[in-house]
C-alpha cells in the first residue's frame, strides 16, 4: 500500500507552512503570460514571488524543490464555479446560490464554506482560487460573484462581490422583455449618481421589481463605477444586443458561453470584450446556439479576443484543462489555454497579484507531472500562496480506503 | 425573487443508465422460442452497409481493442469486414491509404446514449427518454422514441463513436427496453438498428424513482419501495413466463407488452442494464437476480462499484461509468477517479469496466475520458497499458450490448467499424481523421462530402449554409 502512495507521501511529507524562501529549480514555466515557456527557477519569499530566472542568488536557508523540467504554470483560476457554495447539486439544503429575497444585489460571500468537499478535490486538481456564482435564476440578474482563495482555511481570503452576472436568451419569456428589463435596471443603477438610494427605493418601478437596497446599491456598481458584468448569451443577434448595451451604458461587459460569437465576430473584437466558453460544447442544446461548434476557441483566438474557459458540468472546475486543450487540438494557440486559465482571468477580474509567475506575484503555482493540457496529468505540486498544499482529497481517502485489500471491514481501514 | 432553475441538471439527473452483458445468459427455466413468433422480429433492422470498396492501409499503429498493440502493421478490408491484419500485406488492384504515425482503434462504442430520444435541440418536443408515467414501464421501447434526424449522432460519428445503446431514463424502475444502433443516420429507425443486437431493459435504483414517485405520494418513495417495486413485477413476470410455457395455447395469458419484456430477461434474451450508483444498492440488484433467476450485465453510472469491485468481478457483471463525474446527487458523492481502473483490475484483472457518456459531449471524447480513467488508475500503482484502456470503450461496451461477436475489436472477420486517428487516441490533441462503418468511409474530416448533415442540419441558420459542425 505504501508503494502504491509514494506520490501522495511525498508531498504528504512538504505539506506544512513554509517559512523563508523556496527556489522551485529548473521548471518548463508557463508564465501565464504571451510567449513561450522556457526552463527557469522561481523563487518564492513567504508568500510572493520575488525572483523568475535562471541564475538566482540564493542563501543557505533556501530551500530548494527540484523540478526537473515539469511543467509549471500559475495556480489556475475557475471564473466561473460553485465552489464553496454548493455541495450537492440535487440536495437544495446544501446549496446557498439562491436567493428569493435579493437579485442584482446578491452576494454570496458569507455563505462561502472552505470545508466545501469539492475544495481539496479541485484544489489537488490544480484550481487554487475560483469565483463561485449565483446560479441561473428566472431573474435575467442573478446576484453577485466573489473571488475565493482555496487553501481551505476558515479566515477567508477571497475579495467579494467582484462581478455581477446575468443571462440573455430564450427560456423564460421574451428576450425583448429581458433586454428592456436589463436597460431599465441599469437606468436604476445611473440614477444611484444623482438619487440616495432611499429615494430610489420609494419609485414605483424599483416596487415593482421587488428591488432591495442591496440590488440597487450592485446595480450602482455595475452602472457607474466598472464592475465587470458578465452575461450568458448564445445567439449572434443576442451578442450584438449585449454589445449595444455594453456602447450604450458604459458597461465594463464579459460574454459567457457565445456560442454563435464566430457570426459577430468583427463586432465583437471592435468592442474588446472578453469572454467565457466552453470549447468542448458544440451541442446545439437551444434554438439559440445552432451556431454551437468545436472551431469557437480558434476562431475568438485568431481574432485576438481574450478568452476563458467554463467547465460543462459542475464540481469538476478543474476540467477547464481539458476543454482548453480541446481548443487546442482544434487550432488554439497553447499560449492563449494557458492564459485563458490563469491572466485572462486575473485581468479580467481585476484579481492583480495574481494569474502569471512573475516578481511581486503571490505564489500560486502547479507543479504537472506532464502536460498540462492533457487531462490525464496530474499536479504534482500545488502551492497557494507560498505554501505547499496537501493534495489529499475525500476522493483519495476513499481510494486508499478501498484498494487496501486487509481483510477487515472497510469502516477499520483508516 | 428568484426562482432557482435547475432544468438541465433535473432534466440529466432523471436521464439514467443501463447497459448490458454477453451471451450465454440462458438462466430462464423455461425458453419459449416458439410460443410468440411475432414478438423476436418485430421492428427488426432493415440496416444495409454503404457501399464500400476494399481499402489496404499501410504502416498503422493499432490498439485492437482486445488489449492488443502493433505497430507499423496494415490492415485490410474488404467486403465491410476486417480481412486480414500483418505486417506486410500487398492487394493488388485496391485502394491505398498511408496510414504512417497514424493510430487505428476499433470504431468506439458508448453503451449509454440517449441520443435520439433526448435529441438536441434540448426541447420539450424531443423530451422522449423517460415514460415518468408509472414506475414500471417494461412495455416501451426506447427505439420507438428514436428522432433520426438528432444531429448529435453526426458529433458524435465525429468523435470516432461507430454504435451506441439507446436507454430510456431512470425515472422508472423498469425504464423500457433499450436498443442498439450503427451510427449512420438514416430516415428510418429500422434503418440504422445494429442487425441482430439483442435489446436490454433498463432498470434503476436509487434517487431518480423514489423521487419521481415520491414528489406526487406514489410508490415507490423509498429505497424499500424500489426494492418491493421490482418484486413485485418478477413475481408477475415469473407467473407470465410459466403460463406461456403452456402447451395448450387456450391456457397461456393475455399477451402484456411488459410482460413480453421481463419474460425476454428471464429467458435470456434481453440483457438487463441497471442504472445503480451505491454499492449496497448493486448488491441488492444481485440477490434480487438471484432470487428471480436473472442475469445483470451491467451497472449504470455505478460510482460505488469500486467498493464491491470483487463482487462484480465474481458475478460478470460490467460496470459502466463515468472518468470523473459527481456531486450532482448524493448518491454520486462518493466519487474516485480510479474508479473504472479498480473495476479492470479486480480478481487479478478479469473485471469488466466501460467508460460510458450518458451525454452528448462525453460521447464525443470517450478516448479522453479513457485517458483519464487509466491516468489516474495507474497512479495508485496499476500498470494499466493504454492498449488495455483502449477495451473500456470499444470491446467491453460491445460485449455489454452483445455485439462483440460482430463489433469491437480488430479481428479478421468483424464488421470494419473503425477510427483512424491522427494521433495517439489517448492524448487530447489527436482527433478522429477518418470514421468507417463496415468498411466504408463515413466520416473524413479532410472532405465534406463525407461527414454527414442531418436534415435538422440543413439550412437552419441561414438558408445558404448547413449549421456550422
Amino acid at each position: 500500500m505504501k508503494r502504491l502512495f509514494t506520490t501522495l507521501a511525498l508531498v504528504f511529507f512538504t505539506a506544512t507552512t513554509l517559512s523563508g524562501t523556496v527556489l522551485l529549480k529548473g521548471g518548463l514555466v508557463h508564465s501565464g503570460n504571451d510567449g513561450a515557456a522556457t526552463v527557469q527557477d522561481i523563487l518564492i519569499s513567504e508568500n510572493i514571488i520575488v525572483g523568475v530566472g535562471n541564475n538566482l542568488m540564493i542563501d543557505g536557508n533556501t530551500r530548494v524543490i527540484e523540478v526537473n523540467g515539469l511543467p509549471v504554470t500559475p495556480g489556475l483560476i475557475s471564473p466561473m464555479s460553485n465552489l464553496g457554495i454548493v455541495e450537492i447539486n440535487a440536495l437544495d439544503v446544501t446549496r446557498d446560490d439562491e436567493s428569493d429575497l435579493l437579485s442584482a444585489g446578491f452576494s454570496i460571500f458569507n455563505a462561502f464554506n472552505p470545508h466545501s468537499t469539492g475544495i481539496p478535490w479541485n484544489r489537488s486538481n490544480g484550481i487554487t482560487s475560483a469565483i463561485s456564482t449565483p446560479s441561473t435564476s428566472s431573474f435575467p440578474i442573478f446576484g453577485l460573484g466573489s473571488h475565493f482563495v482555496l487553501d481551505g482555511s476558515l479566515e477567508i481570503k477571497g475579495s467579494k462581490d467582484i462581478a455581477m452576472f446575468g443571462r440573455l436568451g430564450s427560456s423564460y419569456g421574451s428576450r425583448a422583455e429581458t433586454l428592456s428589463l436589463l436597460e431599465s435596471l441599469l437606468e436604476i443603477g445611473k440614477l444611484l449618481k444623482s438619487i440616495p438610494v432611499e429615494e430610489i427605493l420609494e419609485m414605483t418601478i424599483a416596487d415593482k421589481l421587488e428591488l432591495q437596497a442591496q440590488d440597487i446599491i450592485a446595480l450602482g456598481k455595475v452602472a457607474n463605477d466598472d464592475m465587470p458584468f458578465v452575461i450568458e448569451t448564445n445567439r449572434a443577434v443576442d451578442i450584438l444586443q449585449a454589445l449595444a448595451m455594453k456602447k450604450k451604458y458604459g458597461l465594463n461587459l464579459v460574454l459567457a458561453s457565445v456560442e454563435e460569437a464566430p457570426m459577430v465576430l468583427t463586432k465583437l473584437q471592435e468592442s474588446n470584450t472578453p469572454v467565457i466558453i466552453d470549447p468542448m460544447d458544440n451541442i446545439p442544446n437551444s434554438f439559440d446556439e445552432l451556431g454551437s461548434s468545436l472551431d469557437l476557441g480558434r476562431i475568438l483566438d485568431q481574432a485576438g479576443i481574450p478568452i476563458m474557459f467554463s467547465t460543462q458540468r459542475s464540481h469538476n472546475y478543474h476540467l477547464m484543462r481539458q476543454g482548453s486543450g480541446n481548443a487546442v487540438a482544434h487550432g488554439m494557440s497553447y499560449e492563449t489555454a494557458i492564459k485563458g486559465m490563469t491572466q485572462t482571468v486575473a485581468q479580467t477580474f481585476n484579481l492583480d497579484n495574481r494569474g502569471s509567475i512573475e516578481p511581486g506575484k503571490l505564489a500560486d503555482i502547479i507543479v504537472w507531472d506532464g502536460d498540462p493540457l492533457e487531462p490525464a496529468s496530474f499536479p504534482k505540486i500545488v502551492m497557494i500562496e507560498g505554501r505547499l498544499q496537501d493534495l489529499s482529497s475525500r476522493s483519495s481517502k476513499l481510494t486508499e480506503r478501498y484498494i487496501n485489500k486487509e481483510d477487515k471491514p472497510s469502516s477499520y481501514k483508516h | 425573487m428568484n426562482n432557482k432553475v435547475l432544468l438541465p441538471l433535473l432534466l440529466f439527473t432523471i436521464i439514467s443508465c443501463s447497459e448490458s452483458f454477453n451471451i450465454d445468459l440462458s438462466f430462464g427455466d423455461s425458453a419459449s422460442d416458439s410460443i410468440n413468433p411475432g414478438i423476436d422480429n418485430a421492428f427488426a433492422s432493415t440496416y444495409a452497409p454503404m457501399n464500400s470498396e476494399p481499402i489496404l492501409f499501410k504502416s498503422a499503429n493499432i490498439y485492437d481493442g482486445l488489449g492488443g498493440e502493433f505497430r507499423n502493421y496494415d490492415l485490410l478490408l474488404s467486403e465491410g469486414k476486417i480481412l486480414e491484419i500483418g505486417e506486410s500485406i500487398t492487394a493488388p488492384g485496391v485502394m491505398v491509404i498511408d496510414a504512417t504515425d497514424k493510430w487505428i482503434t476499433p470504431g468506439i462504442i458508448d453503451i449509454h446514449s440517449h441520443m435520439g430520444v433526448y435529441s438536441a435541440p434540448g426541447v420539450s418536443t424531443s423530451s422522449d427518454g423517460n415514460e415518468a408515467t408509472s414506475p414500471v414501464t417494461a412495455e416501451v421501447w426506447a427505439e420507438h422514441s428514436l428522432w433520426t434526424q438528432d444531429p448529435q449522432f453526426a458529433l458524435a460519428l465525429k468523435g470516432g463513436v461507430t454504435a451506441f445503446h439507446v436507454l430510456p431514463g431512470s425515472a422508472n424502475l423498469f425504464g423500457g427496453r433499450g436498443a442498439t444502433f450503427k451510427n449512420i443516420s438514416q430516415n428510418t429507425i429500422q434503418a440504422m438498428k445494429f442487425p441482430g443486437a439483442p435489446h436490454s431493459l433498463k432498470m434503476a435504483c436509487g434517487e431518480n424513482p423514489k423521487r419521481v414517485y415520491g414528489n406526487r405520494k406514489k410508490a415507490p418513495s423509498t429505497r424499500m419501495g424500489n426494492m418491493a417495486g421490482y418484486r413485485s413485477a418478477w413475481i408477475d413476470a415469473v407467473e407470465y413466463t410459466d403460463g406461456m410455457d403452456e402447451k395448450n395455447s387456450d391456457r397461456r395469458p393475455t399477451r402484456d407488452l411488459a410482460m413480453d419484456t421481463l419474460m425476454g430477461v428471464l429467458n435470456g434474451e434481453i440483457l438487463i442494464q441497471n442504472h445503480c450508483y451505491r454499492a449496497e444498492e448493486m448488491a441488492m440488484m444481485i440477490e434480487l437476480s438471484k432470487e428471480f433467476n436473472y442475469k445483470i450485465t451491467a451497472f449504470h453510472h455505478a460510482v460505488e462499484a469500486y467498493k464491491i469491485a470483487d463482487l462484480l468481478a465474481d458475478e460478470g457483471i460490467c460496470a459502466a461509468l463515468w472518468a470523473d463525474w459527481w456531486g450532482f446527487k448524493h448518491e454520486a458523492y462518493d466519487m474516485v477517479q480510479a474508479n473504472v481502473a479498480i473495476i479492470d483490475q479486480a480478481r487479478n484483472g478479469t473485471g469488466c469496466a466501460i467508460v460510458h457518456s450518458d451525454d452528448a459531449v462525453g460521447i464525443q471524447h470517450l478516448n479522453q475520458e479513457a485517458a483519464k480513467a487509466m491516468a489516474a488508475g495507474n497512479r495508485v500503482g496499476y500498470k494499466i497499458s493504454k492498449a488495455h484502456a483502449m477495451r473500456w470503450i470499444t470491446s467491453n461496451p460491445a460485449k455489454a450490448a452483445g455485439i462483440l461477436d460482430q463489433t469491437g475489436s480488430i479481428e479478421v472477420g468483424k464488421d470494419a467499424d473503425l477510427v483512424v486517428w491522427t494521433g495517439n487516441p489517448f492524448s487530447v490533441y489527436s482527433i478522429a481523421e477518418k470514421v468507417l462503418i463496415d468498411g466504408a468511409l463515413a466520416f473524413d474530416m479532410n472532405n465534406p462530402k463525407i461527414q454527414p448533415i442531418t436534415d435538422f442540419d440543413l439550412g437552419i441558420i441561414k438558408p445558404q449554409d448547413n449549421r456550422v459542425q
